[in-house]
C-alpha cells in the first residue's frame, strides 16, 4: 500500500487551503475524508459551505428511498458540523414540504448563516418557518417554490444584499416591506409572480430583474440601478388594466434611474411602457446606457416604436442595440402613419457611439425598414449591423435586401450581415 | 499616513527609485541561496510587494528578501514562472486558461509544496489553482486510493470507522449519566403505565405543612456531610411520597410548598429538582424507588443485590455529583445569610 516511510504530503498544509480544497469537493467527498487518517477526522466539520442536491446520496429509482437517505444524510451532516455555516444550498426536485427543512433551517438560524439556496421539488411548496427571519446575518436568499409569510413583528433582513424569489407565494405587500426594510438590498430578482402591482424602494439597488405577471411597476427610489432585465407577461386581466390605466409608465419606470448602464426587456416590456399619455415631456438623458436589448417589439404599434426611439435618442452613449420584432402581419405595402418617418421623426440626433445593432425577428413591415434606414443615417460610427428575417417570412426576404440595399450609411465602415438561419 | 512617516519613508522610497532603475529584486530562500529577479515577476506575488515597499528590502544581496521557509528553490522557480506569464497583461482569458492547466500538470507532491509555498507568499490565484487540482484528485476516489496518493497512515481502528463521529467536547461523566437517567426513565414510564393499569384510587399526601418543615429542620443538624445519612433521609422522603400514585408530581407539590422556606437542605434537595444536571436526582429516585416497592425498610439493609452492585459502580459518581452540587449550595446560602 505504498510506501509507509514516505512523509504526509498533505495533512500539513495550513487548515484555510485545506477548507479551500474541501469547499471544491461535492459535500459527499468532503464528508468520507473523515475516515481517511486520524488527523483527517475533524477537517471537514468546520466547513463553512455547505451545498447539498441529489449527487449526495446513491440515486435509484425509488423516490421514496432517495428522499429518505438525502433526508438522513443533510441531518447527520448537520449533526456532526462545528462552528458557524455560512452558506448552505439545498437543490433538489425530491423534497418538497418536509418537517426537517424546518429542523435544519432552525439549526442553520443558531449558527450564523448568510447565504441561503432553498431550490425544492414541485408539488406542494414549503412554508417557511419563522425561524428564517431570526438569521440577522442572511445576506443572500435564494427560494425556489416556498411560501413566504413574514410575521408582523419583522422588521427586515439588515445585511441582504441579494434576493432572489422564484415562484414565491407572497403577498404584494410584504414584498414592498421586504424590499424597502432592507438598506443594504443591490441584487433583486422576482420571478413568477402573479398579477403583481409593486412599488419598489431600494437606494442601494444595483441590479433588478423581473419576470412574470405585473400589473405595475413604478421604481420609486433606485438611484443607483445599472442593469435591469424584464420580462412582462400579458394577461386578459392586465391587458384590461393597461387599457384603464392613465399613468405614464415610462416615467414610472425609467423616470428615475440616471445611472443605468444596460436595459433588457422581453415579451410585453415595449408595450407596458408604451401605456400612459406622456404629461410633458420630461426628458432624461440616460448618460451611463450602454446596452439596449429589446424583444418583442411590435412595429405595428406606433406607440412602441415612439418607446423605443424615445429610448435611445435620449442615450447619447449607447453602444449596442438589440431589437427583436413581433409582427403578426406579413409585409404589407400600405402602413399606416408611414409619413411619421419623414415628417415627425426625431431631428438632430446622431448616435454618436452607436457600434453594434441586431435586428433579430424582422418581417420587413414597413415600419422595421424605415427604423433600420433611421439608424444607418444617423450612426456615424457603427461597425456592424445585422438583420436576421423571422423564420415565417421566405417571400419578403428579397424585398427586404433590396430596400437594404438603398439605405444610405452614414458610417462608412458600417458592415450589414443578412442572417440566411 | 502621518508627517513622521512620511519622512521616514522618504529615504526609502528613493532607494526603491532607483532600484527600480536597475530592476532586479534579491530573493533568499531558506537554504540560503540568493536569486535576482525582475522585478515585474517579482512584485506580483503580495508578501515580496509589501517587503519591497513597506521595508524597503530586496534591493541589494546585502538586503534580499528572506523567503518563508516553505519556499524551496525549485518552488521559487515554478512560482516565478508562473508569475512571469500571468504578469503580462497582454494574454487574453483563453490563454491564461490554458497556461493554467498545462502547469499545474506535475506529480502529487510537487503540487503539495507548490500550494503550501504560494500560500506563504500569499499567490492567492495559484493557491485558487492548486487547490481545484488537489480537489479534482481526491474527488470520486476510494479512501484507500487517497490515502495511497497522499501517503496518509491508515491509523483509524476499525471500530472508528464505523462509529458516528463523536463530539470533541463531550464530557464523558455526562455521558454515562445521560446514559443511565435515559435507561431509568425508560423503566419508570414502564413502572408508569402498569400503576395507570391497577387503577390506583389518588391518595393525597396529607401530611401539613408543619410536619414538614419539622421533618426538614430536624434533619437540618446531622445531614451536612454525612453522604449516607442524606441518602437514607432522602430516601424515606422517598418512601413516604412512594405511597401516593406518582413521585414526580408530588415532588414538585411540594417544590412549591416549600419555596418560600429559607431552609438551606430543603432548597437543596427541592432547589435542585430544576436543574438540568440534577436529573440525576430522578436517577436516583429510580434507583431508591424502586426497592421501596419490595420493602418499607432502611435502604442500606435492603438493597437489592444487582441494584447495589449498579450504585457502587455508577452511584459514587452519581452521589459525588450530587454532594458537590448540594455543598455549594449550602455554601451560596451560608454567604447569603451571613453577609
Amino acid at each position: 500500500m505504498g510506501d509507509v516511510s514516505a512523509p504526509d504530503l498533505i495533512s500539513d498544509l495550513p487548515q484555510s487551503i485545506v477548507e479551500s480544497i474541501l469547499t471544491r469537493l461535492p459535500i459527499r467527498d468532503a464528508v468520507r475524508t473523515s475516515i481517511l487518517s486520524s488527523r483527517w477526522r475533524y477537517k471537514w466539520a468546520t466547513l463553512t459551505q455547505l451545498l447539498f442536491d441529489e449527487k449526495c446520496v446513491i440515486s435509484s429509482n425509488d423516490r421514496c428511498k432517495v428522499e429518505d437517505s438525502l433526508v438522513k444524510f443533510i441531518t447527520r451532516t448537520l449533526f456532526l458540523h462545528q462552528g458557524p455555516i455560512h452558506k448552505f444550498q439545498l437543490t433538489t426536485s425530491h423534497l418538497q414540504c418536509c418537517p426537517d427543512i424546518d429542523q435544519w433551517l432552525l439549526f442553520l438560524s443558531r449558527n450564523d448563516i448568510k447565504e441561503l439556496v432553498l431550490e425544492l421539488g414541485e408539488g406542494e411548496w414549503f412554508r417557511v418557518p419563522s425561524c428564517l427571519f431570526n438569521c440577522k446575518k442572511l445576506t443572500r436568499l435564494d427560494l425556489f417554490r416556498c411560501e413566504f409569510d413574514p410575521p408582523p413583528s419583522f422588521k427586515g433582513f439588515l445585511c441582504l444584499k441579494s434576493l432572489n424569489l422564484h415562484q414565491v407565494l407572497v403577498s404584494p405587500e410584504a414584498i414592498e416591506s421586504l424590499i424597502s426594510s432592507c438598506p443594504l438590498l443591490e441584487s433583486l430578482a422576482l420571478s413568477y409572480f402573479d398579477s403583481l402591482a409593486l412599488t419598489i424602494i431600494a437606494p442601494n439597488l444595483k441590479y433588478l430583474c423581473l419576470e412574470g405577471e405585473f400589473k405595475d411597476i413604478c421604481l420609486e427610489n433606485t438611484p443607483l440601478l445599472v442593469a435591469m432585465s424584464v420580462a412582462m407577461y400579458m394577461t386578459d386581466d392586465i391587458a384590461e388594466h393597461f387599457e384603464q390605466s392613465s399613468s405614464c409608465n415610462f416615467n414610472r419606470f425609467l423616470g428615475s434611474v440616471p445611472r443605468l448602464e444596460r436595459l433588457i426587456g422581453h415579451i410585453y416590456f415595449t408595450k407596458y411602457l408604451s401605456i400612459g399619455d406622456d404629461l410633458g415631456r420630461l426628458p432624461v438623458t440616460y448618460v451611463h446606457l450602454k446596452v439596449v436589448e429589446l424583444n418583442q417589439v411590435s412595429f405595428e404599434d406606433m406607440k412602441e416604436i415612439l418607446v423605443v426611439l424615445r429610448l435611445i435618442t435620449n442615450s447619447p452613449n449607447l453602444r449596442e442595440l438589440q431589437i427583436s420584432g413581433s409582427s403578426n402581419t406579413l409585409a404589407t405595402i400600405d402602413a399606416p402613419d408611414l409619413d411619421f418617418w419623414d415628417d415627425e421623426r426625431p431631428s438632430d440626433c446622431t448616435f454618436k457611439q452607436l457600434k453594434l445593432v441586431k435586428m433579430t425577428d424582422m418581417s420587413g413591415v414597413p415600419h422595421e425598414m424605415e427604423f433600420i434606414k433611421f439608424l444607418l443615417a444617423n450612426s456615424p460610427v457603427l461597425e456592424m449591423m445585422s438583420i436576421s428575417p423571422c423564420v415565417y417570412v421566405m417571400d419578403g426576404r428579397l424585398n427586404m435586401l433590396i430596400e437594404l440595399l438603398r439605405f444610405r450609411r452614414a458610417s462608412a465602415q458600417a458592415e450589414i450581415l443578412f442572417i440566411q438561419d | 499616513m502621518s508627517e513622521v512617516d512620511m519622512a521616514v519613508i522618504k529615504p526609502e522610497r528613493l532607494q526603491i527609485c532607483s532600484q527600480m532603475m536597475n530592476s532586479y529584486i534579491c530573493l533568499q530562500t531558506a537554504d540560503g541561496s540568493i536569486q535576482q529577479v525582475e522585478q515585474e515577476v517579482a512584485m506580483f506575488c503580495p508578501m515580496i510587494c509589501h517587503e519591497v515597499i513597506q521595508k524597503g528590502m530586496g534591493s541589494s544581496k546585502n538586503c534580499a528578501i528572506s523567503l518563508p521557509q516553505r519556499v524551496n528553490p525549485a518552488m521559487l522557480s515554478l512560482i516565478l514562472d508562473y508569475c512571469r506569464f500571468h504578469q503580462v497583461p497582454g494574454h487574453s482569458n483563453k490563454e491564461r486558461k490554458s497556461f493554467d492547466e498545462k502547469f499545474i500538470r506535475m506529480d502529487t507532491k510537487r503540487l503539495c509544496e507548490l500550494t503550501s509555498a504560494a500560500d506563504s507568499l500569499q499567490l492567492k490565484p495559484l493557491v485558487d489553482l492548486t487547490s481545484r487540482a488537489l480537489a479534482r484528485i481526491i474527488e470520486g476516489k476510494s479512501p484507500e486510493e487517497i490515502r495511497e496518493i497522499f501517503h496518509l497512515p491508515d491509523d483509524l481502528t476499525e471500530e472508528e470507522k464505523l462509529e458516528p463521529l463523536k463530539n470533541t467536547t463531550d464530557d464523558p461523566r455526562i455521558r454515562l449519566l445521560n446514559r443511565l437517567y435515559a435507561k431509568k426513565r425508560k423503566e419508570l414510564k414502564e413502572r408508569q403505565k402498569l400503576k395507570n393499569d391497577e387503577v390506583e384510587e389518588e391518595r393525597a399526601d396529607d401530611r401539613s405543612v408543619d410536619d414538614l418543615l419539622s421533618f426538614i429542620n430536624g434533619d437540618n443538624g446531622d445531614s451536612k456531610g454525612n453522604k449516607t445519612s442524606k441518602s437514607k433521609k432522602k430516601n424515606r422522603k422517598r418512601k413516604d411520597q412512594q405511597k401516593s400514585t406518582s413521585t414526580n408530581e408530588t415532588i414538585k407539590n411540594h417544590n412549591k410548598e416549600l419555596n418560600g422556606l429559607n431552609s438551606v437542605r430543603c432548597s437543596a434537595e427541592v432547589g435542585q429538582k430544576s436543574w438540568a444536571t440534577s436529573n440525576l436526582l430522578d436517577v436516583e429516585d429510580d434507583i431508591f424507588a424502586s426497592k421501596n416497592e419490595l420493602d418499607d425498610g432502611d435502604i442500606d439493609d435492603e438493597i437489592d443485590p444487582a441494584l447495589k452492585e449498579k450504585i457502587d459502580r455508577n452511584g459514587h459518581v452519581i452521589l459525588e455529583f450530587h454532594f458537590k452540587a448540594w455543598c455549594l449550595i449550602f455554601f451560596n446560602c451560608l454567604v447569603i445569610e451571613n453577609p
